[in-house]
């Protein structure tokens, strides 16, 4: 921060202290009403609803206005100790951290990886086609990625079993084993998403100065020399940024992809929070209750935000903030 | 007590006030002024189907209800496959129609519970001389069954399910000509059987030999399953029991009925049931595709399910794909201790009528279902116009034709217009037999009388008990319902020397999350009851 602060005051000599507040205000008073509607929006649609957190606290009902429902029981923490002391939650609470995990050590690197790959490739055409033919599957909606799946990975009527069986070998199980399910959705999220996030990294890479692949070949360095010591430096922040951005949501899930890639027989490693919620809130009407888990799950997900944010300061990185 | 007891008189003389004052506005069953009212319609988005809000059906009872009853008819419709979830959002955000449709009672007792749900006791008791056909089609038993003996509040009517026929085995007829077998009568000819369609997999599908499928199956095990796990109850079981086991749907408590998913397992070890068949979810069409295709046996399924559809049926595909004598035939194979076909049907309910509470006009809405009810409207339903939607046979039945629109019918015999009924009823019962077996366009009737007599033959019907609502059963539904297919599917592919382990570990989850407190609960009240 220290050193933008004297480039920033450069850039306006005038500070508000020497300007009246309706010189101010005339100079900079259309950039607040630019301000407004986005200002706006946030109240309307960000925080007021979030009054009905209160839900959490409250009898099951979502017919009576929300302040004339009664205080559950237990001071109010009804919902919190009863899903606790849900198993189906504490499995939902297990899996939707395996997975995120999984999702963010293989997940997170493979889109810098690529970024990194696609920047060394000198047949400019070719990098454009591959660009977009990594960055296509974004648009599918896990729906139809699921079918996919079904179709190409089944046990034993998917295409790839089938081409395995016709060379005389064992099918593997890529969806009803528990097992190897979790490394077909983790797979199957990085085919979907790298290339996409792919697009951040390519962006940033544009930022970096040619004058210091220069010098670096100047002073004799390789290739993997200059992506080590010029590229991923001028990296870091991004990489950061997204870093902090993603352990926020450790605890958050999203519900069509485990939802659509799951069957009855991986239940023990694929049931995350958001399917608890929609099996239990939505299906079952205990409304209460899958508020209460998605504040739990918010909360959670706001202290890890604020946990990497300050590692990342400590560490001399900006953070996200 | 006191302050309650005087809330609640000053309640019922509101009540009063607010019926006797409609009371006043009823000339000849017709208001002054025209009411407006809006009914829920599920939308089935079949191919070729009309808008289920607005069509020759929809005309016909709105024209109807206007010059009867002086009340304007809306639709509102909501998709027929995820109408929990659907009818869950609309009494959510207090936008649920006025009239509202669901086979899921759990639902309504929830918002009951939150008081978005009318009581209709007092409408049926004050308005009855204003509802004959209502009363006449579905009974007192129907009407109040879901009453609670305590408070006397009724949150729902039961419709009237005519045709108590739940589900049948099918089998390839013309598999077990080529092989020279015999139709299966007992469980052991019936495994057989579909070793004999595994081993001949060359001789009966060719080229395509690899996709034999003996015995097909889904994710659904209980109910897809029925016939055989129900065949291992005991024949002695009491009614008391299937009471107190009977929360789950699928009869997934009743006693000994891990004997007969422990056979499935057998069965899926030795390569006769489906391999991938857990994998696939609810509304995948794979298995019904390898069933039209012809490479399945046997399976169980709806009673009637190889045979709806006309053109696109089952039993349509296969004589188009596979040739002329291709079939499947309803068989009766699995008998209990006894010695018996036993069956358990269901009671003579179906869906769930209900008024939300933002219903203003509860009235009319009790003059709409006493509407469609009536004998002339249910039967201008079920069959259509003649020429167009059914013909007069030589000898007086009623056979259905494949009609296109704008006068095809979204749901067979109308079922999602006449809600207060599901089942043929033509008011005659010669007629309504002798037209069950017409109403599937492109089926021989022969087929349809033999499945309707297999699936019925040596029924049984638990008893009903009218007792207070089982208040651990709240919420419970969907989550325990999941637990079950979960636990069966992984129980059924299980390696065999797996199979106790992995079944018992399941029971006990499920009976742990919450199936043990409804047992008990269920136990406990209809003890009470006998007291």
């Amino acid at each position: 921060m220290k050193d933008i602060q004297p480039a920033l005051s450069r850039q306006t000599p005038v500070t508000s202290g020497r300007m009246s507040w309706k010189q101010y205000m005339r100079r900079f008073g259309a950039l607040y009403v630019m301000m407004l509607l986005p200002l706006v929006f946030f109240a309307v649609f960000r925080y007021a609803p979030m009054i009905y957190i209160l839900q959490a606290f409250k009898q099951n009902n979502i017919i009576k206005p929300l302040f004339q429902i009664p205080w559950a029981k237990n001071h109010g923490m009804e919902w919190f100790i009863k899903a606790f002391k849900n198993r189906d939650f504490l499995y939902a609470l297990r899996n939707t951290l395996t997975l995120n995990l999984l999702d963010l050590v293989i997940g997170f690197p493979a889109p810098i990886i690529m970024a990194l790959v696609l920047n060394e490739l000198t047949f400019k055409r070719f990098k454009r086609v591959t660009q977009t033919i990594v960055y296509l599957p974004h648009f599918l909606s896990w729906i139809i990625i699921s079918g996919l799946a079904l179709r190409l990975l089944a046990p034993n009527d998917g295409l790839i079993n089938i081409v395995l069986a016709n060379m005389g070998m064992e099918p593997i199980h890529f969806l009803d084993k528990p097992g190897n399910w979790v490394w077909t959705y983790v797979a199957l999220g990085v085919w979907k998403e790298c290339g996409w996030n792919t697009i951040i990294y390519l962006a940033a890479l544009t930022g970096i100065s040619p004058e210091l692949y220069e010098a670096a070949a100047v002073d004799g360095a390789g290739r993997f020399r200059r992506i080590w010591h010029v590229t991923l430096p001028g990296l870091r922040p991004t990489i950061i940024t997204l870093l902090i951005m993603n352990l926020g949501h450790i605890l958050g899930s999203e519900f069509d992809r485990p939802y659509a890639l799951s069957n009855k027989l991986v239940t023990s490693v694929s049931n995350t929070i958001s399917i608890f919620v929609y099996q239990y809130g939505l299906r079952g009407s205990q409304f209460s209750l899958s508020t209460a888990v998605g504040l739990f799950q918010s909360v959670v997900g706001v202290f890890f935000l604020l946990g990497a944010n300050k590692i990342a300061s400590k560490f001399g990185e900006r953070g996200v903030w | 007590m006191k302050r309650i007891v005087t809330l609640l008189l000053a309640l019922s003389l509101l009540l009063c006030v607010a019926v006797s004052a409609q009371a006043e506005e009823l000339v000849d069953g017709k208001f002054a002024e025209t009411k407006h009212i809006t009914v829920e319609i599920y939308d089935r988005g079949n191919d070729g189907g009309t808008d289920p809000t607005d069509n020759k059906f929809t005309d016909f009872i709105k024209q109807g209800m206007l010059e009867q009853h002086n009340v304007e008819v809306e639709y509102v419709k909501v998709p027929r496959w995820t109408e929990t979830q659907e009818i869950n959002n609309l009494l959510g955000t207090g936008s649920a129609p006025d009239i509202c449709v669901t086979y899921d009672y759990p639902t309504i007792l929830a918002y009951a519970g939150m008081d978005g749900v009318i009581d209709l006791n007092p409408y049926l008791t004050e308005y009855k001389d204003q509802l004959p056909n209502l009363y006449s089609l579905l009974g007192d038993y129907n009407i109040f069954y879901d009453q609670d003996p305590e408070n006397g509040s009724v949150w729902a009517i039961e419709a009237l399910l005519a045709e108590r026929a739940r589900i049948n085995t099918f089998v390839r007829k013309d598999w077990l000509d080529k092989l020279g077998l015999p139709v299966p009568t007992t469980t052991q000819e019936f495994e057989d059987m579909l070793v004999a369609f595994r081993d001949n997999a060359e001789l009966l599908l060719g080229d395509d030999a690899a996709h034999m499928v003996p015995y097909s199956t889904s994710y659904d095990i209980g109910w897809r399953n029925d016939h055989l796990l129900t065949s291992f109850v005991p024949d002695a079981v009491t009614d008391e029991e299937l009471y107190i086991n009977g929360f789950d749907d699928r009869h997934l408590l009743y006693p000994n009925y891990k004997e007969g998913v422990r056979l499935l397992n057998k069965w899926y070890n030795m390569g006769l049931i489906w391999k991938d068949f857990a994998v696939y979810g609810s509304g995948d069409t794979t298995e019904d595709n390898n069933i039209k295709a012809g490479f399945v046996g046997a399976f169980m399924h709806n009673w009637d399910y190889p045979f709806r559809g006309a053109e696109d049926s089952i039993h349509a595909n296969l004589k188009r794909n596979v040739g002329e004598d291709a079939a499947y035939i309803a068989v009766e194979c699995f008998q209990n201790d006894a010695g018996v076909y036993r069956k358990f049907l269901a009671d003579s309910i179906d869906r769930k009528v209900f008024f939300p509470s933002t219903n203003d006009e509860p009235l009319a809405s009790m003059l709409y279902l006493d509407f469609i009810s009536s004998p002339e409207v249910v039967k201008y339903l079920q069959i259509g116009d003649e020429g167009v939607n059914h013909e007069v046979t030589a000898d007086g039945g009623i056979a259905t034709l494949t009609a296109v629109a704008p006068d095809i019918m979204n749901s067979g015999m109308n079922i999602d217009y006449t809600i207060t009924i599901n089942g043929l009823e033509l008011f005659d019962e010669d007629l309504t037999n002798k037209s069950k077996a017409l109403n599937y366009a492109e089926v021989e009737p022969a087929y349809v009388i033999n499945a309707l007599e297999c699936s019925t033959h040596d029924g049984r019907t638990a008893a009903h008990y009218n007792l207070p609502a089982i208040s651990s059963e709240e919420g419970m539904g969907t989550p325990l319902a999941e637990k079950r297919d979960q636990f069966l599917c992984q129980a059924v592919t299980a390696p065999e020397d797996q199979f106790d382990a992995v079944y018992d570990a399941g029971m006990a989850d499920y009976l742990a999350a919450g199936g043990q407190a409804i047992i008990d609960e269920r136990a406990e009240k209809l003890a009470a009851l006998g007291e």
